[in-house]
């Protein structure tokens, strides 16, 4: 006997993206709508919590309406409402998570709180079919960087994370010293391409707990060297900064990565995250965990940012195992991972 | 016409169900719990209470500020997705406009009024007449002084409703009366009969992008544009 098709609609509105998709049985996008508040945000240098609030809730109903639309389907055909309940924003998921409430109560669904970093890490089921766990996890963001051991499709454990900045807040507070446009990341990825990696030697922190990431002495290192250049009247080569300092990230992330395949003998390791778009990152990251036997999954560049495919595809998964969540569920903005 | 109403705009809670113009149901909490774990946990006792089916309701009514932004956002989602799923209208209700209707009253000027942070306040006046409301005067950010000379151009008793604990205490002229607390604070059923008042069936087929009756725009806008100011003044 064939199964019946599941289908989740997917709802996201953590932070400067209202989102939502609807993802047919777990691994095929039947619709992703992303409605993207960047260039409201970029005269302010960074995303205005109260602004993306406003912007989410002008947003939230059309965008769900359109996601429905092009997966040509009515509420009715859906199986289950899938939100991002957290980490995040509060004011900004608590409108996405109002109205997957709402939306779930009126019409007799089921509701499926996701958190939004186990999203990050579905992705990737997009991208590959083959996909299955165990496998190694390497989040980075603006808000977190992580090894995590994602042991099946609902059970993860922590195997460490930044002990202060994120990956991707080093990128785009960098980017601001420079006077790069907000977003950072993308803008210094761009930027070093016609750079020297090698040109300045950045410091990277050697921490003892192997699995364990810090970047906030490598931002300072490279704030102070714009400084002190700045202060001498020399001349700074931007390009040769911005890749350097990209490398001394990268160099981080993969050397990490690859000691955690090691210590578990797992055989696949996926990027997650706003950082996992960093073609630098990719390629360096394929190339070191192929040499330990290993390969890397990464999402395709639009479920790299945020988006509400992937709250779907997680969605999918817990709703399999039965999951779901009360009509009291409240956003959680510190939200953990594992 | 079947009406459910939402209120979110200050820390209650309220929800009503509405039945050819009787509130045949409401329901009020002022802990300070959150709107987002209190609401549709209201709203589900409220129909098991009352044997309303989801598909009667004809119409949802919402307070649509002005009022704390994060609390008028979670109504206003609330709303708009359920007007959506049932496919029915959806009607915003000015929040002062929802108080003046706790005291259809004749005869004395109402000032609701709602807190706006630093000793301000959101004022708008009300008075009913021939069974009618009218407003006298439009919404306006005010302090206490001005507040109160708001209300003094019109020579009449005045009662103040809302968001007035910090006032209550305060000296008030003789004229200027607080409405008891079981008048005062904001309610979903009023919220409702000021929605059948001014419901108009094309309108309110609009349910998306509404958008919450902020008054005033984010700090960070404010400061963006005074920043600009002083730039473009000082280059002169």
């Amino acid at each position: 006997m064939k199964n019946k098709d599941i289908y989740i609609l997917g709802i996201e509105s953590s932070c400067d993206e209202t989102a939502a998709a609807v993802v047919k049985n777990g691994r095929e996008v039947l619709s992703n709508i992303i409605s993207s508040q960047i260039v409201v945000h970029r005269k302010f240098g960074g995303v205005v919590p109260e602004i993306a609030s406003r912007k989410h809730i002008e947003n939230i109903m059309p965008v769900i309406d359109e996601a429905l639309r092009q997966a040509d389907k009515t509420l009715a055909d859906i199986d289950a409402v899938a939100v991002t309940y957290g980490p995040g924003l509060v004011g900004a998921l608590l409108v996405g998570l109002s109205a997957a409430k709402s939306l779930a109560w009126a019409a007799d669904k089921p509701l499926i709180g996701v958190n939004h970093l186990e999203g990050h890490v579905f992705a990737n089921f997009l991208s590959d079919a083959e996909l299955k766990p165990p496998f190694m996890a390497l989040v980075v963001s603006g808000g977190h960087t992580a090894l995590l051991k994602v042991t099946g499709y609902n059970s993860f454990e922590l195997l460490g994370q930044t002990r202060d900045d994120a990956a991707g807040e080093a990128f785009d507070k960098i980017a601001r010293v420079m006077g790069l446009p907000y977003p950072g990341g993308p803008e210094i990825e761009k930027l070093a391409l016609n750079g020297n990696p090698q040109a300045i030697e950045f410091p990277v922190a050697k921490l003892d707990a192997p699995y364990e990431f810090s970047f906030s002495g490598l931002k300072s290192a490279v704030i102070n060297y714009l400084h002190t250049q700045k202060q001498r009247g020399a001349e700074i080569n931007y390009a040769d900064v911005a890749a350097s300092f990209q490398q001394a990230v990268v160099n981080a992330l993969v050397k990490k990565a690859v000691q955690a395949l090691q210590d578990t003998g797992l055989k696949e390791i996926v990027l997650a995250g706003g950082v996992s778009a960093n073609k630098t990152l990719q390629t360096e990251l394929a190339r070191a965990v192929s040499e330990v036997g290993a390969r890397l999954v990464h999402p395709t560049p639009i479920l790299c940012t945020d988006n509400a495919v992937m709250i779907a595809c997680r969605g999918h998964f817990m709703f399999q195992a039965g999951m779901s969540s009360p009509l009291d569920l409240n956003a959680v903005p510190s939200l953990k991972l594992g | 016409m079947l009406t459910l109403a939402i209120e979110t705009a200050t820390r209650v809670c309220s929800a009503a169900l509405c039945r050819d113009g009787q509130i045949i149901a409401a329901y009020d909490v002022n802990t300070g719990m959150t709107h987002s774990e209190g609401l549709l946990p209201q709203l589900e006792q409220l129909l098991q209470r009352t044997g309303v089916q989801k598909n009667e309701i004809e119409l949802i009514a919402v307070s649509m500020g002005p009022g704390s932004f994060t609390g008028l956002r979670i109504g206003l989602a609330t709303a708009e997705a359920m007007a959506y799923s049932w496919q029915c209208c959806l009607h915003g209700v000015d929040t002062l406009e929802g108080l003046a209707y706790n005291i259809p009253l004749e005869g004395m000027v109402l000032s609701p009024i709602l807190d706006a942070q630093k000793g301000n306040y959101y004022q708008a006046l009300f008075q009913w007449q021939n069974g009618r409301l009218e407003k006298l005067a439009d919404t306006e950010v005010v302090n206490k002084e001005r507040l109160l000379e708001r209300i003094a151009v019109f020579g009449t008793p005045a009662l103040l409703l809302g968001e007035c604990g910090k006032l209550s205490g305060a000296e008030l002229p003789e004229w200027v009366k607080v409405a008891p607390q079981n008048l005062r604070l904001p309610k979903a059923a009023s919220v409702a009969l000021a929605a059948l008042d001014s419901f108009d069936a094309q309108a309110d087929r609009k349910i998306f992008g509404l958008e919450p009756y902020y008054i005033r725009r984010s700090e960070a806008e404010e400061l963006w544009e005074k920043r600009q100011k002083e730039l473009s003044a000082s280059e002169q």
